[in-house]
């Protein structure tokens, strides 16, 4: 799921970025900031806080370089920082991540038609947006971030348990999301 | 076991991605960063002259200053031999080449500077005989001959050096350069030779045929 052929193309790159390098970083900034963007802003929901988690998370991961041993490739190395600011931000921002509400599942149909046919990107994306913060985590970070549950546990500091049955009301809230009549183009 | 939701999301996973941060967000990320790391830096010597205490400072700065002085002095002498070296030896072009690629030279030829040095002093030697008979035979044509003669070889042998540096058969090379400097010394031996029967009677150069000779050679 990661783009493995960064792999190779970045590795003299993120030794330049070890010795401080500015030029390097910029690359590496050029090559991952709208994507690591993308991920931050699906956590926060927010757009002034995603960019601070960007930068939080850019400057941490430069700082930082000589932790990277390349073990993994660097974007999945970056992402996990970048992950990581992105639940710090929102867990401020809310003392509660995950809802354990458990109404919000009561009240959640069974029988959510999926006609896939008729989904268009925007309509997911936006549909996630609307997700409450918790829901949206898990659901992004499942989805989107490919993480499995036992990844999106340690991140969350919950169980792999957890995560998947957050994930499923998360999964069913968000097909009731897009049967609401704004949503149905 | 993969849902449609998921298979839907996989398949258009690029087009999730629609927000950009904003350009000037890196410059807030540079302004942040440590500058250049310190090791990396330029080392700076510093002068102090106002103390005693700056001593190795001064001891190496003069080291500095003096063989950058000494640099331009052997620059300068060996600029103004090479400027003297045109006057002597006129016709010799490979003269200069001789002297200006013996590095490279060293590397293919190892030989070649010294039997060039050799038969560069023998032709020296050749020329400025002859140029004390040039001066009473002024008026001969075969003069301008040989020059020519001799400014062709020369080209040629320039060609041939040139050659050895690209060609793989050095051996031939040198043995071709090797025979033009013979060539040029037996043009040179053969003028001095006419120029020698000639001095008896030079009030009669009428020696036409034989220096036609000398300059097919």
């Amino acid at each position: 799921m990661e783009k493995l052929g960064y792999q190779d193309v970045n590795q003299q790159v993120v030794q330049r970025c070890k010795g401080g390098d500015h030029r390097a970083q910029y690359e590496l900034y050029k090559l991952y900031s709208k994507a690591m963007f993308n991920v931050s802003m699906r956590i926060t929901n927010d757009y002034a806080e995603a960019e601070d988690v960007l930068q939080e998370a850019f400057l941490s991961a430069f700082r930082n370089m000589h932790h990277y041993k390349g073990e993994a490739s660097f974007g999945s190395w970056l992402k996990k920082i970048v992950i990581n600011a992105a639940i710090n931000a929102v867990r401020k921002r809310r003392a509660e991540l995950v809802p354990m509400d458990e109404r919000s599942v009561a009240e959640v149909p069974d029988e959510v038609t999926e006609d896939d046919s008729e989904w268009q990107v925007e309509q997911v994306r936006r549909a996630i947006q609307k997700l409450p913060d918790g829901y949206r985590v898990v659901l992004s970070l499942y989805l989107l971030e490919g993480y499995d549950h036992a990844e999106i546990g340690e991140v969350l500091g919950i169980s792999e348990s957890t995560s998947k049955s957050q994930y499923s009301r998360a999964r069913k809230k968000l097909l009731e999301i897009m049967k609401e009549p704004q949503f149905v183009a | 076991m993969k849902d449609s939701l998921e298979k839907f999301v996989q398949n258009n996973r690029e087009e999730f991605d629609v927000f950009e941060p904003r350009p000037e967000l890196w410059q807030h990320i540079c302004q942040e960063l440590p500058q250049t790391s310190p090791e990396k830096e330029a080392k700076v010597i510093k002068f102090n002259f106002g103390e005693r205490a700056s001593f190795s400072a001064d001891f190496f700065f003069m080291r500095v200053a003096a063989a950058i002085v000494l640099l331009l002095g052997c620059g300068l002498t060996i600029f103004l031999m090479k400027q003297q070296t045109p006057d002597t030896a006129n016709t010799l072009a490979s003269n200069q080449s001789i002297n200006a690629p013996a590095a490279d030279v060293n590397a293919i030829a190892p030989e070649l500077p010294e039997i060039e040095a050799y038969y560069a002093s023998q032709i020296k030697a050749k020329k400025s005989e002859l140029s004390a008979y040039d001066l009473k035979v002024l008026g001969l044509d075969e003069h301008q001959l040989i020059d020519n003669e001799l400014i062709r070889l020369d080209s040629s042998y320039v060609s041939l050096k040139n050659q050895l540096y690209t060609s793989p058969n050095t051996n031939e090379i040198v043995g071709a350069l090797i025979q033009n400097l013979q060539i040029r010394i037996r043009v040179l031996n053969r003028q001095l030779e006419v120029l020698q029967k000639l001095e008896p009677n030079k009030q009669q150069p009428i020696q036409e045929p034989q220096n036609d000779d000398t300059t097919n050679v």
